[in-house]
């Protein structure tokens, strides 16, 4: 039996490996995303309403918060085809400070108040979800589709004249991601029974971005380990109290100088092979 | 629901830690307490000095011999104000830390994903600052908040703010990003206004705020318009500040009236010459004998400690962390518990038992009891901040059924 | 009250203008999004509001102010974008988001989390023209959004940094071909808007008289929409977009609610991205940069 201290942190690890894996699928096609907590606070929302006020199973209900998530990404994505880089990177600012505004005036979600009454998933049910997606974004990682999403984001002209459909890419990223944050945000709601719209700020939105960056972005095993990082470093370093913050945005500064590519890449994996 | 002055004066001022009661039978065990604050973040001021009162009185009580001989330590830890990391603290306490009970988490977020954990591990857990309605109501049993409903403190606060300020029309202006603040300006003070018979003028269309927000000359210059003889600021000090200060650039002088949020040495400073009127159950500055000594003891330590501003003055939730320690203590002494760490779940119950009917306590400024809700019945003082101090006005108590002061 | 309305709107406008300035000058240049750029206006704030606090005169207080942050600009410019000039931009964004970081516990450690007050008197001073009610910081405030937009646009055009900067902006290597000195112009552009961050700080700290760790976060949010709103490229577009946002900012809270208020300004923003990716005084290819 491992403490509940360790399993509170294996949960969230688990659930921030999620979310992260979002917005590596965005990165993948060589999109940035600083709003995809709007769509973890989507599915938080939607699969919190109903297991709560619908009696839906928690499983179904985070089902189908991920696809209501991932049709707002759908809708989202169309826009956001005409922006590239740090311009995209503004807009899906401004779409997750709209939509934490969103939730914080819905009355029928208490608002500033927040929502409750849901029942807590196990650690087990949230690596339930986490270690198959995981699994299923590394084997997508091997097929041609991960090959013509990484042709997208190299050179999107070259991919289109290969006679890649680069806008069924790109929507497709966006929608698969944004159901993905829809999934996170299920199981945060479900972890934490408590659910209010400043858990979806822009610092949850950065979080996954860093997780990615720092983990590394080539491979899946990447924004796992990110997220992990990114969960343990503040545990870790309470030992400096008050500069706590201070450290940790000086490791991340460290990070990126020595490993702009992240801490796993595919040589480091290589490397690690026997 | 008020009283008198001299009936409180009489009660004998008690000591904290109670060594009255302290024989050596705990001699050479150890009462380990756990404590949930943000020292670092938005609100690093609140959970530094709470860290500060805290190690005081660790100290205090083990230089007196100890709880009946058994030494207390407090497992102090920083959350950030982050509700996730506050979780994970109340289980890190509860496992691996094995403490009896825990002091905080500070703010109402961090409680909402606090307590049910606290609940789940059957560890009592006894807030030093939330007031948002109900959190401690929908996590019972092993909820408590050492705090008073905001809507309990108003009922008394408010015909004293009617009669003393000659209010007959009021506007209100709330921060709707922070649920304690949005719970007293949406939904309490409007219904309130209507039973003492001040005319809200803009009801329908109450003005609001976001925390965080430097201006808000848009919202001052629209209520100014309104003429109201006063105001309702709902949000916390440091946000209430910046409305203080547009008032006061505007020109827009009449009295506010808030909750206990507002209670703080900065917001003195904000528009000296504006009466803010709010309840405490602390404020630097009370009188009487044991929460002078509690201020006098305190205040030269937060002032000595190295990140903390030089003109520092205890904050009440420092004094409601000391008496959460103490209620600890007294639980700990009158309750049977036997400090075995075999005992562990047995004590974790009888401390809760006792202090769900929890009597004889006395905190700084009178008894403590715990209504069914997991608040606190206890003495508050509505306080008039104006001119750089805070002048008690009216005593009142946050009587619950048969539970009173 | 509609023109004392107009009045507030103007003046938050100036507020963005001059936190919009600090973002736009390396944005518009390097295409870099400086994250650290909004607490070094929170820093810059403490820093001269501390002098002023000790009796120094105000420009005692600017000019400390911007020296120090326009160092520290260059510091986050050599630590967080040099080495990663070639990184795809989430890089070098990421790493200034580490010294964001890093400034607002500096400031929490130094200064406290509680608000820093000034005295009352500071803000005394009053001008009133008809209806309306005018402070002197507010005046202050507003002159020097004026005042510094010129200023940086002169610079740009008719000095030999503004020169360099402009050939940098076009192509980093034909600059250097050129005899542009790059890395020292660079570094310049870095000082120049960490300075301006610094004096935004001190007047807006003095225009409200109060200051928290924090205030840059939501403060400098609104100045990166004024940013894209006016166009990254264009020096003048902030001066429009401020104002423009401010009044918008400022009538959505006086005549709908402040809960309409976010979703204005950023729908405004993302709007601009979609239909004007150049902003509104933005040159057309400007945009295409990513």
């Amino acid at each position: 039996m491992i403490s509940s201290y360790a399993a509170g942190l294996l949960a969230e690890i688990g659930i921030a490996s999620i979310a992260a894996l979002s917005v590596h699928l965005i990165l993948a096609v060589g999109q940035l995303s600083l709003g995809n907590a709007a769509f973890m606070a989507c599915g938080a929302y939607t699969a919190s309403v109903l297991s709560v006020e619908h009696a839906v199973p928690i499983p179904l209900a985070i089902a189908a918060g991920a696809v209501v998530s991932g049709v707002l990404g759908l809708i989202v994505g169309f826009p956001a085809l005409r922006l590239r880089g740090i311009y995209l990177a503004m807009a899906t600012l401004g779409f997750g400070e709209m939509t934490r505004s969103f939730f914080l005036s819905l009355d029928a979600t208490g608002g500033a108040a927040g929502y409750s009454g849901m029942q807590r998933v196990s650690l087990i049910g949230i690596w339930a979800w986490a270690l198959p997606l995981l699994v299923l974004v590394l084997i997508a990682e091997r097929s041609r589709l991960w090959l013509a999403l990484n042709a997208v984001r190299d050179d999107e002209t070259a991919a289109r004249l290969l006679g890649l459909n680069t806008v069924a890419l790109k929507l497709g990223a966006f929608t698969a991601a944004a159901a993905l944050a829809g999934i996170a945000g299920g199981l945060f709601a479900h972890w934490h029974i408590f659910i209010e719209p400043g858990a979806f700020s822009l610092d949850r939105s950065t979080e996954m971005v860093l997780a990615v960056v720092l983990g590394g972005s080539t491979v899946a095993l990447g924004p796992f380990f990110g997220a992990a990082a990114l969960a343990l470093a503040p545990e870790a370093l309470r030992f400096i109290a008050d500069w706590r913050l201070a450290a940790f945005g000086a490791l991340l500064i460290v990070i990126l100088l020595l490993r702009p590519q992240g801490i796993i890449d595919k040589r480091l994996l290589r490397a690690l092979k026997p | 629901m008020t009283f008198s002055r001299r009936s409180l004066l009489a009660t004998p001022a008690l000591l904290l830690a109670r060594p009255a009661v302290s024989q050596a039978r705990f001699a050479g065990l150890e009462v380990k307490l756990g404590a949930i604050v943000p020292s670092s973040g938005p609100f690093a001021e609140w959970g530094r000095t709470n860290t500060v009162a805290l190690r005081m009185v660790e100290e205090q009580v083990n230089a007196a011999g100890g709880i009946g001989g058994a030494k207390l330590s407090i497992a102090i830890y920083d959350d950030a104000a982050r509700p996730a990391q506050a979780a994970n603290l109340v289980r890190k306490l509860a496992d691996d830390d094995k403490v009896l009970a825990i002091a905080g988490p500070l703010t109402s977020s961090a409680c909402e994903v606090a307590f049910p954990v606290a609940n789940q591990a059957k560890l009592v857990a006894c807030s030093q600052a939330s007031s948002k309605p109900g959190t401690a109501a929908a996590n019972r049993p092993w909820a408590f908040r050492n705090t008073i409903d905001e809507a309990v403190l108003m009922k008394t606060s408010l015909p004293w703010f009617k009669r003393s300020y000659s209010v007959d029309t009021i506007a209100i202006i709330y921060d709707a990003k922070d649920a304690n603040s949005v719970a007293l300006g949406s939904r309490i003070m409007p219904e309130m206004l209507k039973e003492n018979g001040i005319r809200l003028l803009n009801e329908g269309s109450l003005a609001t705020f976001n925390t965080g927000d430097i201006d808000v000359s848009a919202q001052i210059t629209a209520l100014k318009a309104l003429n109201p003889s006063a105001l309702v600021v709902a949000a916390d000090y440091s946000q209430a500040v910046t409305v203080l200060r547009e008032m006061r650039r505007q020109g827009f002088i009449k009295p506010i009236i808030g909750g206990t949020p507002l209670i703080s040495s900065a917001i003195l400073r904000a528009a000296p010459e504006i009466p803010v009127v709010s309840c405490a159950t602390y404020y630097a500055g009370q009188t009487g004998e044991k929460v002078q000594r509690f201020t006098n003891a305190l205040q030269p330590r937060l002032r000595a400690t190295a990140g903390l501003p030089p003109t520092i003055e205890p904050s009440m939730y420092d004094a409601h962390m000391a008496e959460i320690v103490g209620m600890y203590t007294d639980a700990v002494l009158r309750g049977g518990l036997t400090l075995k760490p075999a005992d562990l779940e047995s004590d974790r119950e009888k401390l809760r038992a006792h202090l769900e009917k929890l009597s004889g306590y006395e905190g700084l400024s009178g008894p403590i009891h715990f209504a069914a809700t997991g608040d606190a019945v206890k003495v508050f003082f509505t306080v008039v901040g104006q001119n750089g101090s805070w002048t008690e006005k009216l005593r009142g108590c946050s009587t619950s059924g048969s539970l009173t002061c | 009250m509609l023109l004392q309305q107009l009045v507030n709107g103007l003046t938050l406008g100036a507020v963005y203008t001059l936190v919009a300035l600090g973002f736009s000058l390396v944005m518009g240049v390097l295409g870099i999004l400086n994250l650290a750029v909004a607490e070094l206006f929170m820093l810059g704030g403490y820093v001269g509001l501390t002098l002023m606090l000790d009796g120094q005169p105000l420009l005692v207080g600017l000019g400390a102010a911007a020296l120090f942050t326009g160092l520290l600009g260059v510091m986050v410019e050599r630590v967080a974008y040099q080495p990663l000039r070639n990184a795809p931009p989430i890089a070098p964004l990421l790493s200034t988001l580490g010294f964001s970081v890093i400034f607002q516990t500096v400031a929490t450690n130094v200064w406290g989390s509680d608000p820093l007050l000034l005295p009352p008197e500071l803000m005394d001073e009053r001008y009133r023209i008809g209806s309306i009610s005018l402070g002197k910081p507010q005046l202050v405030v507003m002159a020097t959004a004026v005042g510094l937009v010129t200023a940086l646009a002169l610079v740009m055009r008719h000095t030999r940094f503004g020169y360099g900067l402009r050939a940098i902006a076009e192509n980093r290597d034909v600059a250097r071909l050129l005899g542009v000195p790059a890395p020292l112009v660079t570094s310049g552009a870095f000082a120049l808007s960490g300075a301006m961050a610094g004096v935004a700080g001190v007047l807006i700290g003095l225009h409200y008289g109060a200051l928290t760790p924090f205030v840059g976060v939501e403060v400098g949010l609104k100045a990166i929409a004024v940013m894209v709103v006016g166009g990254t490229t264009s020096i003048w577009g902030v001066l429009l977009a401020g104002p423009l946002l401010g009044v918008l900012e400022v009538m959505t809270v006086a005549f709908g609610g402040a809960a309409f208020r976010d979703m204005t300004v950023y729908g405004l923003m993302i709007l601009t991205l979609l239909l004007r990716p150049q902003g509104l005084l933005g040159r057309a290819s400007g945009a295409q940069r990513v």
